[in-house]
């Protein structure tokens, strides 16, 4: 099934026959899935403009270009270089179809693990520490032994910012003993649920 | 004067005319004014049912509503500071009687600490302040269907929303988990669940 990518998209890619290196394309498409719902830096615009010996305009619009290709063979997970290959009109050229193709079949398994991990998403989990504590006696009773047991969460929230780390928030709870037993219960019927069917990854 | 179990400092005299006046009682209402003390302890919350229940035990035994709490405020007080020092039923009998409670009524009050005991430490014990304590946890799991990156993505994830007790006021917080996330996480609540368990 060929995604329909517009006529325009094209011709600025033909600037990528000046590359001096294989290797220098692969960066490219690798900015190119970087930047791919931001803007692109100048600083890489200028790179690419002076290593293709073009104009900013050119390199600007390239790197669109690419963006738009790279977004097309992600979205529908074009895993195979022949797939890819079928993106490209038939007069395209064919060298550089084909060198496309393969760079972007090889970068599609890595691509499409940083494209879930990036998805939009509630605050996520980092990471969790616990610690068992006995408390032995408190203002209303000098002799006890009643384990508690804490529990500190480091979930990542949502980035406000672009272009900074969203901040990490620490939370620190405290579970009795029936606490847990309830919340062990219910992680419980989840891998119960989870484990009724067998392809999840 | 005579040492006591439940306090290092000697009792008021209040307490000891409070005390003393239970003796007037008949054995069947002493032991159902202990009881009614004891359900107090057992569950302070409900402190309305308390004193509804003291008003009637004065209305029924024809003795002043205010005198009978002042007395109850007396066996309360001593009831607390035994549980803090862990006093035994024996204990409890003695100073009692010390306090000037009649031979014929204390082996009741010992007699209703003993079996009381359970579940008044486990009402003092659970009264025990907890930071940031968990009150509920709700959950949700599926699978991400596709994505404005990704046309299909089939990736299990699980939200978990926990309601946490900051001092009186709840907080939510919200978390998202992967696959492999939550099984660790399971994991490692049942390896601290194992500890709790080795501890109590």
């Amino acid at each position: 099934m060929a995604v329909a990518l517009d006529e325009d998209v094209f011709p600025p890619l033909k600037l990528l026959l000046k590359a001096q290196s294989k290797e220098f394309v692969r960066t490219l498409f690798h900015e190119a899935f970087r930047y791919r719902n931001d803007t692109v830096p100048i600083s890489v615009l200028k790179n690419v403009a002076t290593t293709l010996d073009a104009g900013l305009d050119d390199a600007k619009q390239l790197l669109e270009s690419l963006i738009s290709v790279v977004c097309a063979a992600l979205f529908e997970c074009l895993m195979e270089p022949k797939a890819v290959y079928e993106l490209f009109p038939e007069n395209f050229h064919k060298n550089l179809r084909e060198l496309i193709s393969k760079i972007i079949a090889e970068n599609m398994p890595l691509w499409r693990t940083n494209a879930t991990n990036e998805q939009v998403s509630l605050p996520k989990l980092i990471d969790f520490d616990w610690r068992v504590d006995v408390k032995t006696s408190s203002n209303a009773i000098s002799r006890m032994s009643m384990p508690t047991c804490i529990m500190q969460l480091q979930v990542q929230e949502n980035a406000t910012e672009q272009n900074s780390m969203p901040a990490v928030r620490r939370l620190n709870v405290e579970l009795t003993k029936e606490k847990l037993d309830t919340m062990l219960d219910g992680l419980g019927k989840i891998r119960d649920q989870l484990s009724s069917f067998p392809n999840s990854n | 004067m005579s040492s006591f179990f439940f306090t290092k400092a000697p009792p008021e005299e209040q307490m000891y005319t409070d005390i003393k006046s239970l003796n007037k009682f008949e054995e069947k209402a002493f032991c159902q004014l202990v009881d009614v003390v004891f359900s107090f302890l057992v569950s302070p919350k409900e402190g309305t049912r308390f004193m509804s229940q003291v008003a009637e035990f004065a209305g029924e035994h024809g003795v002043s509503t205010n005198a009978l709490k002042n007395v109850v405020k007396s066996l309360l007080n001593f009831f607390k500071s035994a549980l803090k020092s862990n006093l035994t039923p024996a204990q409890v009998k003695e100073d009692m009687e010390h306090l000037g409670l009649s031979a014929e009524n204390s082996p009741h009050v010992s007699d209703r600490w003993k079996a009381n005991l359970v579940a008044l430490s486990r009402s003092v014990v659970g009264q025990t302040f907890m930071v940031n304590q968990l009150v509920d946890m709700e959950w949700k799991f599926g699978v991400t269907a596709g994505s404005s990156d990704l046309k299909v993505v089939g990736q299990t994830f699980l939200q978990l929303k926990m309601v946490v007790d900051r001092g009186g006021t709840q907080e939510d917080v919200f978390m998202e988990l992967t696959l492999p996330q939550f099984y660790s996480f399971l994991h490692e609540m049942e390896k601290a669940k194992s500890t709790l368990e080795y501890f109590s």
